[in-house]
């Protein structure tokens, strides 16, 4: 399974340009394809077209969201059991761990580069003990947030 | 059905035509074998010709994922090597965890294959779009841990499993490193990897894994985890001494649950057991000929897991592991840090060779690991060595002038580093103790100690017979990963299992010695779910809590949708454990000549120590092993009919 676009694309390049698998091809101004076999439904495509051309597995058009409003992943510290799974299922490595707890030394996870969230989910989705909430917060207070705990 | 949990298809890369292809695997396949380990004895069986030679172009080297692995399980990160193994001639794996695992799946993959032999030094690159084999001259002669670092520079977000010099110079104990210096180490794999010139592994794909109930496995996962956070405070690490001396004078024992061995492994990792072990007479001393009381409190008090600990700067968790045994040390002298040292490698450089200097053992730990060389081994090379000298086979002609003299941590440093340079007395080391043997003579071969090629682990059998079991009828001898009486117990399968045998609160020490059918029955039952947690990629550590704390047949039916029994995945256990049999008869292996050596058995018993007085009959266990498998009773070979069952599988 894998999203379409539809003739409604413009030919913008947007969403070539935030696919983390650089599953999507096409020439400026022209209709823009998803290659089925690389596209991970991450959905980034929809949430960044301005013309409304994504389509989900279901036929359902992709919304598009200001990136601002872009919900991320918010860390639960006390729940999280650091077994790295959340960073290995972001396809754009927007997550890294460290320590981050006084008198804890299992490194714990953050996001480290907001700008490149493409607010997937899919670490939320895989995080076995379900530490991970997605939050639509501005990018700074996001950081400011993480630094403060 | 769609396939689910697994990618559904392997890469084959042939090093000498410069191709890569990528093929579908039939899901009958994996129904039969899982993924991981179950797959790759599956694909080397049919594709290593009889009669090829492991360092040449026809053998065939697998890195492969485990049918769990990325689908939110726990504990399921590891990823495994194999190959026909040049040290022992026969089947050969070596598993790591880390975090290399999932990027195999994230490729799209379960496996890739290589075959064939570079002209040139190359490393394989791989992500979503591309997968192609780049020049690596540049990268040759680094160590694991420089060429790591260098190829993650080059292509950030990628992992990558490398070979350091000894895969290079093909030594026949090296391994494969990842996450710079975890080993995948046994077989001699980083050999085969050295003489196809292929440096390393670079996987940057971003895939999905797909899963047919992510809820039910997420709910599977809680209840495992819900155990292993689980930790009331424990002993100081100086107790776990005496509580050792106490286990080796009490005439019975508790049946153990491996949720003390969790408690232990969260707070310290392997090394909790450095001075335990000693002391209940696990850990072998002076090359197998010492006992617990030539390595006592005192002297073995200076790798304590507190003084290991205090070094610890933090936890290091391999992929999906919720419990974090690993850690990142500080170290003094040339090296800065240094992944923990195992208690494997604390004790090959320590009890087995009389070596009370931590310092030295920090630096061998990291030195070792940069080299991409099997520890276990190196540390049996030394204490055969040393053993060697103290008999006059060595002399101080053959070692440059540096006396061998057990415990002197600069003599082991030499050795070490000869090793890793191939120079002089090294270069007949670096091979391992089967053939460096060879080369001394009649004498040396005596005194030698392998199983069919391979130095066995720090675990001794005199203790634990299991562990002689194991050692000698796997078709990858000489491990202590493969079964034990103590892994059954703690495996704790009869509680899922209908067909396996049931174990009461206690017995005495005594009755592991007694002839019994049981012990068989133990022993196939161990090899049946290792199979199937190296197939689901599962961590020994985690099948420790106990079949109904971490389960994984469970959590297989909820990742692939299929509806199989628990007894039904011990047959696909035997399914692997067969192909692997045949696999060795195939490449010319007899099943007896693995045997471990006399020294192992207590032939003849020590007279002092913890294992004084005992004695154990491996070759009535082993028959009994084989013909539970319906195999032949004495020679271990399996039926053609046996063989054709999984063999026509495809």
């Amino acid at each position: 399974m894998a999203y379409t676009i539809s003739k409604e694309c413009i030919g913008c390049r947007l969403c070539a340009k935030i696919c983390p698998t650089n599953a999507i091809t096409g020439e400026k101004k022209e209709l823009h394809h998803i290659e089925a076999q690389a596209c991970i439904e991450c959905g980034a495509c929809g949430r960044i077209c301005p013309s409304a051309a994504v389509t989900d597995n279901f036929g359902l058009i992709l919304e598009r969201i200001p990136k601002k409003q872009w919900p991320r992943p918010q860390f639960d510290l006390d729940t999280c059991i650091s077994c790295g799974i959340c960073i290995e299922s972001c396809p754009t490595q927007a997550l890294d761990q460290e320590l981050q707890k006084v008198k804890n030394r299992h490194p714990l996870p953050l996001l480290t580069d907001a700008s490149r969230c493409i607010s997937c989910g899919f670490c939320a989705q895989d995080c076995p003990v379900d530490a991970i909430e997605l939050v639509t917060e501005q990018i700074e207070t996001i950081k400011e947030t993480q630094k403060a705990d | 059905m769609t396939l689910k949990g697994a990618m559904g298809s392997i890469m084959t890369v042939d090093l000498s035509a410069n191709t890569i292809e990528t093929e579908t695997i039939s899901s009958k396949v994996y129904e039969s074998f899982l993924s991981g380990m179950g797959l790759a004895a599956h694909i080397l069986y049919h594709r290593i010709p009889v009669g090829a030679d492991p360092l040449g172009p026809e053998n065939i080297l697998g890195f492969v994922s485990g049918l769990l692995t990325g689908t939110g399980s726990l504990f399921t990160g590891r990823w495994m090597v194999t190959g026909l193994s040049p040290l022992t001639g026969g089947w050969g794996e070596a598993n790591c965890g880390g975090s290399f695992s999932p990027a195999i799946k994230r490729c799209g993959v379960d496996g890739i294959f290589f075959k064939g032999i570079s002209p040139h030094p190359v490393y394989l690159y791989v992500d979503d779009k591309c997968a192609q084999l780049k020049d690596a001259r540049d990268l040759w002669g680094a160590d694991a841990v420089e060429a790591e670092d260098k190829l993650k520079k080059m292509h950030p977000g990628a992992k990558v499993a490398c070979i350091g010099q000894a895969g290079e110079k093909v030594s026949l104990i090296s391994g494969v490193s990842t996450d710079r210096g975890r080993m995948a180490a046994r077989s001699g794999l980083g050999a085969v990897m050295g003489v196809k010139q292929l440096k390393a592994v670079v996987l940057a794909g971003k895939k999905r894994i797909p899963v047919h109930n992510r809820e039910e496995v997420k709910q599977l996962s809680q209840i495992c985890n819900k155990w292993v956070q689980f930790q009331p405070p424990f002993v100081p690490g100086w107790l776990t001494a005496p509580i050792g001396a106490l286990m080796r004078i009490l005439p019975f024992v508790a049946t153990q649950d491996g949720l003390l061995y969790k408690i232990l492994l969260r707070k310290w990792g392997t090394v909790s057991m450095n001075q335990m072990s000693v002391e209940m007479g696990d850990a072998p001393i002076k090359n197998w000929m010492g006992t617990s009381s030539d390595w006592g409190i005192f002297k073995s008090f200076s790798s304590n897991p507190d003084a290991i600990i205090k070094t610890e700067t933090q936890k290091f968790h391999c992929y999906s592991c919720p419990l974090g045994c690993g850690g990142i040390c500080k170290t003094n002298g040339r090296f800065s840090e240094t992944h923990k040292p195992e208690y494997e490698t604390v004790l090959s450089f320590g009890g087995f060779v009389m070596n009370k200097d931590l310092d030295s053992i920090f630096y061998l730990n990291e030195l070792l690991n940069r080299a991409g060389m099997d520890t276990i081994s190196a540390g049996h090379v030394v204490a055969f060595a040393f053993e060697c000298y103290q008999e006059g086979i060595i002399t101080l002609k053959d070692t440059a002038g540096q006396p061998l003299e057990w415990g002197d941590p600069k003599a082991i440093e030499f050795l070490v580093e000869k090793m890793v340079d191939r120079e002089g007395i090294g270069d007949l080391l670096a091979d391992g103790v089967k053939k460096a043997a060879e080369h001394f003579g009649k004498k040396a071969q005596e005194i030698a100690i392998h199983c069919g090629g391979q130095e066995p682990a720090m675990h001794d059998s005199r203790n634990d017979p299991g562990f002689a079991l194991h050692y000698s009828v796997d078709p990858a001898p000489g491990r202590h990963t493969n079964g034990a009486g103590l892994y059954y117990e703690m495996y704790q399968l009869w509680k899922k299992v209908k067909t396996v045998p049931k174990m009461g609160p206690g017995y005495f020490k005594s009755s592991k010695y007694k002839k019994n059918i049981h012990h068989a029955k133990v022993g196939k039952a161990n090899s049946e779910y290792l199979n199937v947690m190296n197939g689901a990629g599962a961590c020994l550590f985690g099948g420790f809590l106990g079949a109904n704390r971490i389960r994984i047949f469970d959590w297989i039916n909820a990742a692939t949708g299929w509806q199989l029994s628990p007894e039904n995945y011990m047959e696909i256990g035997t399914n692997i454990q067969t192909l692997k049999q045949a696999f060795n008869v195939k490449h010319g292996i007899a099943p007896k000549s693995n045997i471990v050596p006399d020294r192992l058995l207590g032939i003849p018993a020590q007279t002092k120590g913890a294992n004084k007085g005992r004695s154990v009959d491996v070759e009535t266990m082993m028959k009994d092993y084989w013909e539970l498998y319906g195999w032949d009773r004495d020679s271990g070979i399996p039926s053609e009919e046996a063989v054709n069952r999984v063999a026509s599988i495809a």
